[in-house]
């Protein structure tokens, strides 16, 4: 699977703008993103490129008026805890969480850490128009609505293709860990290629 | 700061041929490198530990080049639960080749390699099977099955929970031959109404299927007390301590849930394989077969009577190293070696390639194993909730072909389509008729003739969901019991299938489907470990596929007759 030549390439840097605080906008979205996201890796385990992911998760918020901001974290790469983190210094008490092989939930503040809003546990099924829809319903139960969950797809030969390369990606991710490092708030530039 | 761009693609022209080949279906399949610090390795990795054993006042203080202060929890439960003491301090100086070439020589009967399995440690038996080839771990386990006669299991599932498509469908599988049915459902709260779907129609196809419901453990022990479902499996282990707590488990909380069961008479088997752990995470740098073959000894060691194993729903990982189908293989072996039923995975969605999932396939076929799916796709797999098996209901006809041309048993036959309609038809109507006795959603006589003739989920009217969930949650509030289905099917006029479904529940009482790999033959006939022993002993012994059976497996869909070559018999 590639990214359709028609496409521009676009890359991604995420320049690190201070700690990780606690937001104050009661509308925010947090995007809280894993150990290895943007750096060392570039792109999921689809090939759908990590600039794409952010570009489509900002896309979505502001269509529905919310305002985001984008954290990395470094102390675990347990997709639960980095979203659950993201969503405790949100100032809605919203956050997305995306691990670098594309696995993403929306979390709540008040939820337990292995509860979510919705889950996106098959990596390989997230492109673009989900990756955007997922944004979307974010600003939504940041503003307190309850929008409809994005739609779950299923493929019974994602196994086949994807389980031994997701097991890779996520000792991978394991190794980016850095237990001595604090989230830092980060800005995603997104530059197109040509 | 980083900037980072995506890797552009080849950009050398492909020729015609590699056109060809890149758009077979194997190269849909995913791949790695071995990384065996990590654990991502099948069975051969400088990181797994050398076998050692030390025994002091009757206790292994030493095992794999551990000392007991090193001991993690599984170590533990296998050095004072699994291993016998006496036996393993020879079983151990005995050299490894000598094992391995025991379980391949006919000469060496299988209580012979029982015998000395019970003295050996994880390292030592990894050690053992590391020298076998895949050819020589066929020789080995069509040798060390536990029980003489193959048998197989069915998923029967619903992608819409739909109770009749699951009745009809374990209708169509029992009559087809499988000894053991298998649900699950999507939204879980359905679990009591497809379970007795599964029960009901089970026992329509023929007499003496035994069926189970895999759910979250307690709702599953409760399905099996009241004795809507008759058997369970889906009671996880794992090989690492780590994976263990991390399901908020312990070897000693499965056991006492293992005893659970057996407390009320009802079957079970645990469930393992390679992969699960380095899947999650957790390998501690062990290699997944090493791994596995704590697991085999963990579910020993807690006395349980078998164990799903070959890798279940982790088969991708082992699938994607190089010699990991082989590794899939010796963990089947392993299981019977240590005198476990073994349900042997080829279970789940393997391969695009129909010769990648034959060839997966072929170790537990040709050896034969005492299940060898657990279970094959008794639908379609898109509706599947297994997320999809090696196998599925296309694969029916290729399957007896397979059974045919090679003379072996998978457990199938073919089956006439007007025995077929007659049997799905039944299960419906059965079905039908315990609803309407329990004041349950009506089933119409529409969705009956659609089981009848149905292939997938998308042939059946559409339930009314939140109604059948209601229903489902007062079968469970007013205590329902497989008795009261039993006197339901009796007095709606279903008196045989009320009689197969009442000999399963009596089997709790008399204990027969405790012993090892216990099975009914169609005429409630158990056949386990101590009635039926596996008693190969070389060319011209053990399970032959001959008489009866044999020419019921000639019959195929089309076949030429020869009286009259202008005519098909089936």
């Amino acid at each position: 699977m590639s990214t359709p030549t028609q496409d521009p390439v676009r890359t991604l840097s995420l320049r690190e703008v201070g700690p990780a605080e606690r937001g104050t906008r009661a509308d925010e979205v947090v995007i809280a993103l894993s150990p290895a996201f943007g750096d060392p890796f570039t792109k999921t385990i689809v090939d759908v490129p990590h600039a794409e992911v952010i570009r489509q998760l900002l896309a979505g918020i502001e269509e529905r008026g919310g305002s985001a901001r984008v954290i990395k974290v470094y102390k675990t790469a347990d997709l639960a805890a980095i979203a659950h983190f993201g969503a405790k210094i949100s100032g809605s008490g919203i956050a997305v969480g995306v691990l670098s092989r594309g696995t993403t939930v929306l979390h709540q503040r008040d939820l337990a850490r292995l509860s979510n809003l919705e889950l996106f546990p098959q990596a390989p099924l997230l492109d673009a128009e989900v990756f955007r829809m997922i944004g979307a319903n974010a600003a939504q139960y940041a503003q307190g609505q309850s929008p409809r969950p994005v739609p779950t797809r299923n493929d019974q030969m994602a196994r086949p293709r994807w389980q031994a390369k997701a097991a890779l990606l996520h000792l991978k991710e394991f190794e980016c860990i850095d237990h001595s490092r604090n989230a830092v708030e980060v800005e995603p530039v997104i530059t197109r290629v040509d | 700061m980083t900037a980072v761009a995506p890797r552009s693609a080849s950009s050398v022209q492909a020729s015609k041929r590699t056109e060809v080949l890149e758009n077979r279906p194997v190269n849909l399949d995913g791949f790695v490198e071995e990384w065996p610090e990590k654990g991502l390795v099948a069975m051969e990795s400088d990181f797994d530990p050398q076998p050692s054993v030390r025994v002091e006042d009757g206790r292994i203080v030493e095992l794999d080049g551990r000392t007991r202060d090193e001991f993690d929890f599984m170590d533990t439960y296998i050095a004072d639960h699994a291993i016998d003491i006496e036996a393993c301090e020879s079983a151990m100086a005995t050299p490894s080749v000598d094992i391995a070439r025991m379980l391949v020589d006919p000469r060496a009967t299988r209580a012979e390699v029982v015998a000395l399995g019970r003295g050996l440690t994880p390292a030592k038996i990894l050690d053992v099977v590391k020298l076998m080839n895949v050819v020589e771990i066929m020789m080995a386990m069509q040798k060390v099955r536990s029980r003489r006669t193959p048998a197989n299991q069915a998923h029967s599932t619903s992608a819409k929970d739909n109770p009749i498509q699951v009745a009809a469908d374990a209708a169509e599988a029992a009559v087809r031959g499988f000894a053991e049915l298998e649900t699950t459902l999507g939204v879980v709260r359905y679990a009591p109404l497809v379970a007795i779907g599964l029960q009901v129609g089970g026992q329509v196809g023929r007499g003496g299927v035994l069926t189970q419901c895999a759910l979250e453990e307690a709702t599953e022990l409760d399905l099996g007390m009241r004795g809507i479902t008759a058997y369970a499996e889906t009671i996880s282990i794992y090989g690492t301590e780590s994976v263990f707590v991390d399901g908020d488990d312990t070897p000693w909380s499965k056991a006492f849930l293992a005893s659970a069961y057996a407390s009320r008479g009802i079957k079970m088997r645990f469930t393992s394989g390679t992969g699960s752990e380095v899947q999650m995470g957790n390998a501690e740098g062990r290699s997944m077969l090493f791994l596995e073959i704590r697991c085999i000894l963990m579910a020993k060691g807690a006395g349980v009577q078998g164990l799903q194993n070959g890798s279940i729903s982790c088969i991708g990982v082992p699938g994607a190293v190089p010699g990991g189908i082989r590794a899939v293989a010796a963990e089947n072996l392993v299981a019977s070696w240590m005198d476990l039923e073994c349900a042997s995975g080829n279970d789940q969605s393997f391969s695009h390639s129909a010769m990648r999932r034959t060839s997966r396939l072929v170790p537990q076929l040709f050896s034969g194993t005492d299940f060898v799916c657990s279970g094959y796709s008794g639908v379609p797999n898109k509706d599947n909730m297994f997320a999809g098996s090696n196998l599925d209901t296309e694969d029916y006809d290729d399957w007896n072909t397979i059974q045919r041309d090679m003379q072996i048993d998978g457990g199938l036959r073919h089956v006439r389509e007007d025995v077929i309609l007659q049997v799905r038809n039944k299960a419906a109507r059965a079905l039908q008729a315990v609803f309407a006795e329990l004041d349950l959603p009506a089933i119409t006589d529409e969705e009956v003739e659609a089981a009848t003739y149905a292939d997938s989920s998308d042939d059946y009217p559409d339930r009314d969901v939140l109604a059948d969930l209601d229903g489902a949650k007062s079968v469970m509030d007013r205590g329902v019991t497989g008795l009261d289905l039993v006197k339901i099917l009796e007095r709606t006029g279903f008196g045989d299938v009320a009689e197969s479904y009442l000999q399963v529940l009596r089997q709790r009482v008399s204990g027969d489907l405790l012993q090892t790999a216990a099975i009914f033959t169609p005429d409630f006939v158990p056949l386990a470990a101590i009635n039926d022993a596996n008693d190969y002993a070389g060319p011209g012994t053990g399970y032959r596929l001959s008489g009866e059976r044999w020419e019921e497996l000639k019959k195929l869909r089309h076949v030429t007759s020869a009286e009259n070559p202008e005519e098909e018999v089936s």
